[in-house]
């Protein structure tokens, strides 16, 4: 008999700042988070795009992470594990210290073996791997430009070396722990460690659908008595020292750069949009459990998973399939696997990343599989681009809009290049059904189906 | 920064990186046998003292750190020659 499957927690940093609370009040407000990219950056190139959406400052110590734990980890472990902190405590989870010194602990009422961690990320720990190679290659040069001061009439050139100096950024030293930072498996062993969880540890690396299909193998897991228990979710981190990643997808002419007024230059669905908003990260963890586990502890589930599926194009390695038929069979896949007609279905989560070759293929599959029935928004109309953790964040959203019966609008959709029924104002609706999908570089497809548990309050 | 100053503020690192009482951390504690620093905490604690006196230390040198005394005197040492 299959498990029924229900999402009890969300913990979650996003541009909008710590925490779920911030997430969902600032996308139903829809807040500014676009900022100027870092000064720092302009040292190396002149860029297309000179925008992005930057994380807030986290204090770690405040969630429970350590010194040692900031010293160990790349930043997106540690934005997981300050998220996962913070989704248990929603989901009414008890934690009792493991062990002091290795900051490990026991989530109250799980078996371990049968509690899992599935973490989807694109890149996971580049921006330490940069850092460290840096320090690797730079160390020297810098000896060789402190012989060379000594050498010339250091009075006469002192701009030109100040110059170099500034390009020469690196910490001061080469961490050693920096293979356990960099690899992508990091983020789910770090929490499978923290709160050990002996069950499957997967990571999914399918660049901006790995948190959606995180989720799925979680919900699977549980779906089919597997795992009772699950921290599912994506996360990435971005925000290098050098810009060198902003650079990359600058140069792949995927960011939004046609625009006069920064401040709306994100605009998915929009005619005049042309490209996505970079985000510096963002990591969103969930809780899954199992519809009794969730029952038995008394606690109310912010939505029930219904049905998983993914597809994949088989067509270009950057560019989605135009005739848009990996897309359909992936929603009548979804939609099969939770035994859902189309007609069921009252809201859609769009990928929405509003670059000029996606936008139309997605509004278009819309179109014909939908019409006009649901509502439709791009969360990264407000969050920009978290990569990894953008299937995750909007699973997030889609769970919350079931829960609160409302959700956010389609930000900056002046001129939509298709007739669907996007969100234009917060307003109270009936959603019982919604879907929530991404896509990604690689011809990676993925999507869930969620159902309203709960009444709002 | 005097030396007592540098055992004092060594004590409240070694403290926070291997969780232990600073009250036990004296200078003839062992950092392996005494405080129980596996190769791990031993890599952490160096990282943790050279951000707190921004000196480096290098792996040379750190073999000869057994124990916090040693580690007081070759911080001092180096900030010594610094100056």
């Amino acid at each position: 008999m299959k498990n029924r499957v229900c999402i009890t927690g969300i913990g979650c940093v996003t541009p909008f700042g710590f925490g779920v609370d911030a997430l969902w009040e600032g996308c139903l407000n829809a807040k500014d988070v676009i900022a100027p990219i870092p000064e720092q950056w302009s040292r190396y190139h002149t860029y297309s795009s000179n925008i992005w959406a930057p994380l807030p400052t986290i204090d770690y110590a405040k969630h429970h992470l350590s010194r040692v734990d900031c010293m160990q980890q790349d930043t997106v472990s540690l934005l997981s594990v300050a998220a996962t902190h913070d989704a248990l405590a929603q989901a009414g989870y008890a934690l009792t210290q493991a062990n002091e010194r290795k900051n490990t602990w026991h989530i109250e009422s799980i078996e371990p073996y049968k509690s899992g961690v599935f973490i989807g990320t694109g890149v996971g720990g580049l921006t330490s791997f940069i850092d460290a190679e840096a320090h690797h290659i730079n160390t020297p040069v810098k000896k060789n430009i402190n012989t060379l001061k000594e050498a010339v009439n250091y009075s006469e050139t002192s701009s030109l070396f100040d110059n170099l100096g500034g390009t020469l950024q690196f910490p001061p030293r080469f961490n050693p722990f920096i293979v356990s930072m960099i690899m992508p498996n990091a983020i789910a062993a770090q929490l499978g460690i923290r709160y050990s969880l002996k069950g499957a540890n997967e990571t999914t690396c399918a660049a901006c659908a790995s948190g959606t299909i995180a989720i799925g193998r979680a919900f699977e897991s549980i779906r089919s008595g597997k795992l009772d228990f699950a921290l599912a979710g994506g996360a990435e981190y971005l925000g290098d020292r050098f810009g060198g990643i902003y650079r990359g997808f600058d140069a792949a002419k995927t960011l939004t750069h046609d625009y006069s007024d920064p401040q709306t230059a994100n605009r998915p669905f929009d005619k005049n949009r042309s490209g996505f908003l970079f985000a510096e990260g963002g990591s969103a963890i969930l809780i899954l459990e199992s519809l009794n586990r969730a029952l038995r502890r008394g606690v109310e589930p912010l939505a029930e998973i219904v049905g998983f599926a993914e597809s994949f194009d088989a067509h270009n390695i950057m560019i989605m399939d135009p005739s848009g038929e990996e897309l359909r069979n992936l929603i009548t896949q979804t939609l099969d696997d939770a035994n859902h007609e189309a007609v069921s279905v009252d809201y859609i989560n769009t990928h929405g990343t509003g670059t000029q070759v996606n936008d139309p293929i997605e509004a278009s599959v819309i179109q014909s599989l939908f019409d006009k029935k649901p509502i439709v928004n791009s969360t990264k109309s407000l969050t920009g681009h978290t990569i990894g953790g953008a299937g995750a964040i909007e699973a997030a959203i889609t769970a919350l809009s079931l829960f609160h019966q409302t959700t956010h609008i389609n930000k900056n959709l002046e001129e939509p290049i298709e007739d669907l029924s996007f969100v234009k104002k917060v307003e109270e609706h009936t959603l019982n059904t919604a879907l929530t999908q991404s896509f990604a570089f690689g011809g990676h497809n993925a999507a869930l189906l969620l159902k309203r548990l709960s009444q709002p309050e | 920064m005097t030396e007592a100053d540098i055992l004092e503020k060594t004590r409240s690192v070694i403290a926070e990186i291997l969780r232990v009482d600073k009250e036990s951390i004296t200078e003839s504690s062992s950092i392996k046998g005494d405080l129980g620093a596996d190769s791990l905490d031993q890599v952490s604690l160096l990282m943790a003292l050279e951000e707190e006196f921004k000196e480096e230390i290098s792996d040379d040198d750190a073999k000869n750190l057994l124990t916090v005394g040693d580690t007081v005197a070759f911080i001092t040492k180096k900030i010594s020659e610094k100056q």
